[in-house]
């Protein structure tokens, strides 16, 4: 490691959203009432590109929080607003969330937009832009995928579609386009100017067996092609596979990742490109270590891939060793700093690091 | 109803200094007494004309509580008892007693002979103030007066560091000070029993704040340490002999024999003295593992480390000195800075908070060129880093110790309003208590309910719990009696024994009610007709015909007369006791219905 910094939350998270002003989101997922949405504020070390060592401030401060009924699995901000969106169970609504930190520290619950037959269904996956409009997409099966206006609660799109397999993300590609990824692996896209026709079915993944699949996508600049950045898949026995957007009918490399098996399923699975780093990704949810690839150097083979870092220290977490050992919940990496990531896990762990990379490439 | 009333002429929203003046059932005690170390000036003192107008600090106030030997809880306390003037007594720990007189007079120092400031309080002031200092025991209740005791509890934080409850009657307050509740390697965690305070004031300053883990922050101090001593440099520590001195010596101890490195260790011999000094003292302030390698041997016998010689500072080569005063602002290590600050190789690592005017300060404020003795400048071009391992109670340890203590309300002060609005919401929804931020210089009132205790007569109890439903512990049970109050002695006895107590008698309370009947017959024969239809009718009670023409049902008279006017109608006088209302109400309205029609 070249740093480390490792903290500890009162509750533990399932996502970490970076917002405006380097500020990271985390928020309790647990199932009784009271958990915490926290907007924190990083120590200065992790604000900075160059990393300071020994600082006063090196603790990560709450600038404000919120207190949400239901567990939160999703939470996404509005972009060029105050707002943020969460969503989670019991059904597939959605809970909008006002921020002024400048006038109090308690983020306020506004709204809530609710969903057609929501009850019952799996909790909603959601992504947001603000290009025409504030917008989130959202929705917890193929064909209850919708957007809907932020503040006015309105609906402004529906995807028509002939399945209605459980979806495992989602995103918007770019303000025309969207991606949709299910549980079974299966990547949908549909554009926004025709919405009439439906979702088109793009890719299967390769010798689907019963696992759970999630995906991830880079941030692309605002004016770049949406599909120039390949989508990666992860499933839940370790598969990863590479596609690229403009040429569906084959993946553009896949390889296996050493994790164990059984996996602990598919709840926290989480796969990310790094943004800074060309053709890194990592992934994590199988245990408490989180992974870091090169893909450069696949190919279409499958076989197994050495990580190029792997970060074990949630497994060393837990002081009393009591009870199941921690699982990493999420992971995300720093927007500048190029071999930063933060991880979060089950024991309320969330720990700050960034790697020496032990031979010259990345 | 009662009234706990806070006001903070210092803390409060006011990060940099501590003093909070509680009125608690006629009592007033002040809470720390703090300066502000951020001011040069009088605002560095609380403004204590608040308290009183005119009439004595004495009088009003019935003691002063130090929570720490911190400058910011306890740096105003000579000017406050000696300038101001207050003679009454002042309670801390017995470690606090023994290490604030060296923090002041090292303060009185700083501020009087290097910064040439005249109104200050002198040395004679400081041991005037101690010899005010009544020093007390943890978990030892003492008596201020009749009605106001204290007690205090282990916070740790810093040695000799307590929380105190403060109890008059059944109404009590509790104050945190600063407190800890992760143990580290040399004190253990705070801990306060159930005691159910009216009021829990604690600090918040940290309560915002996530902190990095220990291990971390340690694993860059070792490494900041070993990359300086690889490349040759020196490393200067300065400590306070009480701070993490020994933390940080068990620390590089463990990290050397692990690496296998050969550069010396130093400390200063007078760091060991006053530390061994003061650790044999006070042992039972430390936590377990200090207290069993203390029993085994001296505290700072180590392998890699050794006493530290004067000579020593001018050997070359690499070396880590741990010297005395922290702030840089005399003595020993002020000295092998001044060495050693023109090298760029070389390091100071300043372990702590440091007041303005030491030189320690000026170097943490970026500060490169410093002015000596003798006008002679001094360029620093040795590394300076700061690294705190100073130990608060975070948002999780606060809610730990609410959780602990279970105080019916919550007073936060130390931090920004702002920032404190999440945390009171956090600690209203979990804990069902009201949370207060007062501003500095407000007053905030807490009513209380206070509990009377009263006895009850042990006849009535058996009584009353026989009747009605089983007693459940769950529920409430509700109990009649007569409540005396008696020679400041509250009892609950039966109605009865109060009456016999008291020598009253009962009153006798009979109602009497006319009944309408239409008969034309004689009197007596209407009685005789209303006495076979009740002794028909209410079999379970006795119905009686007396010689002189009434009837009784029970203790219940009925009389017959004609009416006045008219000798078809009989009236009926139905009379009963208070007692009798229930039966006497029953037999009213069943003569009401009227009398069957075959009578004989």
């Amino acid at each position: 490691y070249r740093d480390l910094h490792t903290f500890e939350l009162q509750a533990p998270t399932r996502l970490i959203e970076w917002a405006r002003g380097s500020r990271v989101c985390v928020a309790g997922y647990g199932q009784s009432d009271g958990n915490e949405i926290l907007q924190l504020i990083p120590p200065p070390t992790l604000q900075t590109k160059e990393t300071q060592g020994l600082c006063p401030e090196r603790d990560f401060k709450v600038e404000c929080g919120g207190f949400s009924k239901r567990p939160v699995y999703s939470l996404k901000y509005v972009p060029d607003t105050s707002l943020l969106v969460t969503s989670g169970p019991p059904d597939s609504s959605l809970q909008v969330w006002q921020v002024s930190a400048e006038d109090s520290d308690v983020i306020k619950s506004v709204s809530t937009i609710a969903t057609e037959n929501g009850t019952g269904q799996p909790w909603a996956k959601i992504d947001t832009i603000s290009a025409r409009a504030p917008w989130v997409l959202h929705g917890s099966r193929l064909d209850s995928v919708q957007i809907t206006e932020v503040e006015s609660r309105k609906n402004v799109y529906t995807a028509v579609s002939r399945g209605s397999e459980e979806l495992s993300g989602l995103a918007f590609l770019d303000c025309n386009t969207l991606l949709l990824c299910c549980a079974t692996g299966q990547l949908c896209l549909a554009d926004l100017r025709q919405p009439q026709s439906p979702v088109e079915a793009v890719s299967v993944p390769p010798a689907p067996c019963g696992e759970q699949w999630c995906m991830g996508t880079t941030h692309g600049a605002q004016g770049s092609e949406p599909s120039s950045q390949p989508v990666a898949r992860l499933s839940s026995r370790g598969l990863l596979t590479l596609t690229d957007l403009r040429k569906t009918s084959e993946s553009l490399a896949s390889a296996k990742a050493r994790v164990p098996s059984p996996g602990s399923g598919a709840e926290f699975l989480c796969v990310s490109w790094a943004p800074a780093l060309e053709g890194c990704l990592a992934i994590s949810g199988f245990d408490g270590t989180v992974h870091v690839y090169d893909t450069q150097s696949w190919d279409s083979s499958g076989r197994e891939a050495e990580p190029i870092f792997v970060h074990k220290g949630h497994a060393f977490g837990g002081a009393d060793g009591s009870g199941d050992p921690p699982l990493v919940t999420v992971h995300t990496w720093h927007l500048q700093k190029p071999r930063t990531l933060l991880s979060a896990a089950s024991d309320g762990s969330l720990h700050v690091w960034d790697w020496v990379q032990p031979c010259g490439k990345c | 109803v009662s009234l706990v009333s806070c006001w903070c002429p210092g803390a409060g929203q006011d990060v940099g200094r501590s003093c909070i003046l509680v009125s608690i059932a006629g009592k007033n005690v002040m809470l720390d007494c703090g300066m502000h170390m951020g001011y040069n000036d009088d605002r560095r003192f609380p403004d204590f004309s608040y308290i009183t107008q005119n009439g004595r600090l004495t009088d009003f106030l019935d003691c002063v509580i130090i929570s720490h030997f911190h400058l910011d809880h306890c740096g105003a306390l000579p000017y406050f008892s000696e300038m101001v003037g207050y003679d009454g007594p002042i309670y801390m720990t017995h470690p606090t007693k023994a290490i604030c007189p060296i923090l002041l007079e090292d303060y009185r120092k700083i501020t009087v002979d290097k910064k040439g400031e005249t109104n200050f309080f002198t040395s004679q002031m400081i041991k005037d103030c101690m010899k005010k200092v009544v020093a007390v025991h943890l978990h030892q209740t003492v008596q201020v007066d009749e009605e106001l005791e204290i007690k205090a509890y282990y916070a740790g934080h810093v040695l000799g560091a307590a929380m105190f409850q403060i109890k008059v009657g059944c109404e009590s307050v509790v104050y945190t000070g600063d407190y800890n509740m992760t143990p580290d390697r040399h004190l253990g965690a705070a801990w306060i029993d159930k005691c159910r305070p009216d009021l829990l004031i604690s600090e918040s300053t940290y309560a915002t704040t996530i902190r990095d883990s220990k291990r971390c922050r340690e694993r860059d101090f070792l490494k900041k340490v070993h990359e300086t001593v690889e490349r040759g440099g020196k490393v200067l520590i300065p400590v306070f002999a009480l701070g993490r001195a020994q933390e940080l010596c068990i620390l590089l101890e463990t990290f050397w024999e692990r690496m296998n490195l050969k550069a010396p260790i130093y400390f200063s011999t007078g760091l060991t003295e006053k530390a061994n000094h003061y650790y044999k003292l006070f042992i039972t302030w430390t936590n377990q593992k200090i207290r069993k390698t203390f029993v085994q041997r001296n505290m700072f016998e180590f392998k890699h480390i050794k006493a530290f010689d004067r000579a020593f500072a001018d050997n070359p080569g690499p070396m880590v000195v741990f010297a005395t005063p922290g702030m840089l602002h005399a003595g020993q290590s002020l000295q092998i800075f001044r060495k050693w600050a023109g090298n760029e190789k070389n390091m100071v690592i300043m372990p702590g908070y440091c007041v303005q005017g030491t030189v320690g300060h000026k170097i943490l404020s970026g500060q490169r060129k410093l002015e000596m003795e003798g006008r002679q400048i001094l360029e620093v071009k040795m590394q300076v880093e700061y690294m705190s391992f100073s130990a608060h109670a975070d948002a999780k340890g606060i809610m730990q110790l609410i959780r602990q203590a279970e105080p019916r309300n919550v007073l936060l002060v130390h931090g920004e309003a702002k920032k404190m609005e999440f945390l009171k919401q956090k600690i209203e929804q979990e804990f069902h208590v009201s949370c207060y931020m007062p501003a500095n210089g407000e007053t905030t009132t807490i009513l209380t309910n206070p509990c009377i205790p009263v006895d009850i007569s042990l006849g009535l109890l058996k009584r009353e719990t026989a009747i009605g439903p089983l007693p459940d512990a769950k529920k409430p049970k509700l109990m009649h009696g007569t409540l005396l109050m008696k020679d400041n002695s509250f009892r609950l006895v039966s109605p009865e024994q109060a009456l016999k107590e008291l020598g009253l008698a009962e009153h006798q309370l009979r109602f009497t009610c006319r009944v309408h009947i239409q008969d034309p017959r004689k009197e007596h024969e209407t009685v005789l007709r209303v006495y076979n239809h009740l002794k028909g009718v209410l079999k379970d009670y006795s119905v009686q015909h007396l010689p002189d023409g009434s009837i009784t049902v029970e203790s219940i008279l009925i009389q017959a007369t004609a009416h006045s006017e008219d000798q078809g109608t009989k009236v009926l006088l139905v009379s009963w006791t208070y007692q009798d209302e229930e039966l006497g109400s029953y037999l009213t309205s069943l003569l009401k219905k009227g009398l069957p029609q075959s009578t004989p």
